[in-house]
């Protein structure tokens, strides 16, 4: 019998998955940060702020940015570990990774390494990072539990998990506004921007099948990591779950 | 929230020089206020400390004290004192515990302004320290901006703190 998975709310075999998702980000690499700024109104600068803030991450560290597209996360890390430090910004996409590029540079940003790799299999040696991050990332991978235990060997002892990913709201208006916005004038403004409704109606559905704050946490911590505490950003639309190996 | 500020100036601490962590690395101590609904675990590692409020993994050494003592010591009561008095339980390595103090003791926080919002006026506290924020800043757009990026990450923040004091 053939295994399937969630793409958004339909049903695929697991293998299609990862192509069907590769497909979606094939089509909206050039126009993603745009439409990140449009959808969100712009607060998803705000919360990848509070995301590298929460890292402690500090002059010398080895960060590795995983589903990285763009690369917000990486130029601010690299700022934080100079010269002495590492970064490396990975994708599974990448015509993704061709735009991190692109970002970089335009930022002036440079001594970043760029790596083509699937969350569920990093190809990173036991203990080599001092901090992990993935960024609306994660509600796309097929196996999550492989992909946090994979997170949790690359790193370092003492080392720290950034997931930043969109989440459950517990306000009543929030949520029925987050609905109407997400199903009805997201994929519409996707179509308008990056002429491409569908890729942006498989986003707001794989956003709706994520875990909620407290599975992710447990998922988290079953996947070997001491601490795990999340935080609510914009009322819990979007959450910071932050682990911690010991 | 208010861990989050203590992490944020703990690490400035550390990364400005002022603290040394080698004798704290890989040690994680519990800190719990008796009749506040605070306590965290301070996890040192790798020179760097993360403030967290999960309890999943034990603590190498456990703090109890009264939110009174707590601040009797960062006024600088000394923490032999205090144990003697039975105003502080620690199970665990009290050396350690000494180190972790000495680090708090060092940290530029109005712990009594933190622990108000717990129990007193919320809203007067925060308009204080927004201005009293703005006046020691250079660049006050700048604190402005900080100060919206709280309020946008967290707005239901002053609803936590009112369903503390119910
Ligand atoms: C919504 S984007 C997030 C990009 C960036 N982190 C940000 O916050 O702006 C999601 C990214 O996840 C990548 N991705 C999807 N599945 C992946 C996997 N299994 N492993 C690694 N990256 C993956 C996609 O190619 C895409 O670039």
């Amino acid at each position: 019998m053939n295994k399937t998975t969630h793409f958004g709310f339909k049903d695929v075999a697991t293998d299609d998955k990862q192509s069907l998702v590769r497909g979606v980000f094939d089509s909206v690499a050039s126009k993603y940060d745009l439409m990140n700024d449009v959808l969100s109104f712009g607060a998803h600068r705000l919360w990848k702020r509070y995301t590298i803030a929460s890292s402690n991450v500090k002059a010398g560290d080895k960060v590795l940015d995983i589903a990285g597209g763009t690369g917000d996360l990486a130029i601010e890390f690299r700022k934080k570990v100079g010269d002495a430090g590492q970064v490396v910004l990975s994708d599974i996409n990448a015509a993704m990774l061709d735009e991190g590029r692109k970002n970089l540079i335009n930022n002036g940003i440079f001594g970043v390494e760029f790596v083509q790799l699937n969350a569920q299999q990093i190809p990173f040696a036991d203990n080599t990072f001092d901090c992990v991050s993935i960024a609306f990332g994660l509600r796309n991978v097929t196996d999550k539990d492989q992909a946090l235990k994979e997170m949790h060997r690359i790193l370092k002892p003492g080392g720290c998990l950034l997931i930043l990913e969109f989440s459950k709201t517990d306000s009543e208006f929030l949520k029925k506004f987050y609905d109407f916005y997400s199903f009805s004038v997201m994929p519409k403004l996707g179509g308008m921007i990056a002429d491409d409704e569908e890729s942006y109606q498989y986003l707001a559905e794989s956003i709706r099948k994520h875990p909620d704050q407290e599975t992710l946490k447990s998922m988290v911590l079953d996947a070997g990591f001491g601490f795990c505490e999340y935080h609510n950003l914009s009322g819990g639309i979007v959450a910071l779950h932050k682990g911690i190996k010991v | 929230m208010q861990h989050f500020v203590l992490e944020q100036a703990l690490n400035y601490l550390i990364d400005q020089g002022n603290a040394d962590l080698s004798a704290l690395n890989g040690k994680t101590l519990y800190f719990a206020l008796e009749d506040l609904p605070i306590n965290v675990n301070f996890v040192c590692t790798n020179d760097r400390i993360f403030v967290t409020t999960d309890t999943s993994a034990g603590a190498d050494v456990d703090i109890k004290l009264k939110s009174s003592v707590f601040l009797a010591l960062f006024q600088g009561e000394d923490l032999t004192e205090l144990l003697r008095q039975d105003k502080i339980v620690i199970h665990g390595d009290v050396k350690t515990a000494q180190l972790l103090v000495d680090l708090l003791q060092q940290i530029d926080i109005d712990f009594e302004e933190v622990l108000s919002k717990y129990t007193g006026d919320i809203v007067a506290h925060q308009i204080g320290k927004l201005a009293k924020s703005f006046k020691a800043s250079d660049n006050p757009l700048e604190a402005l901006k900080d100060e919206l990026t709280t309020l946008l990450i967290a707005p239901t923040k002053s609803k936590l703190f009112k369903n503390k004091d119910a």
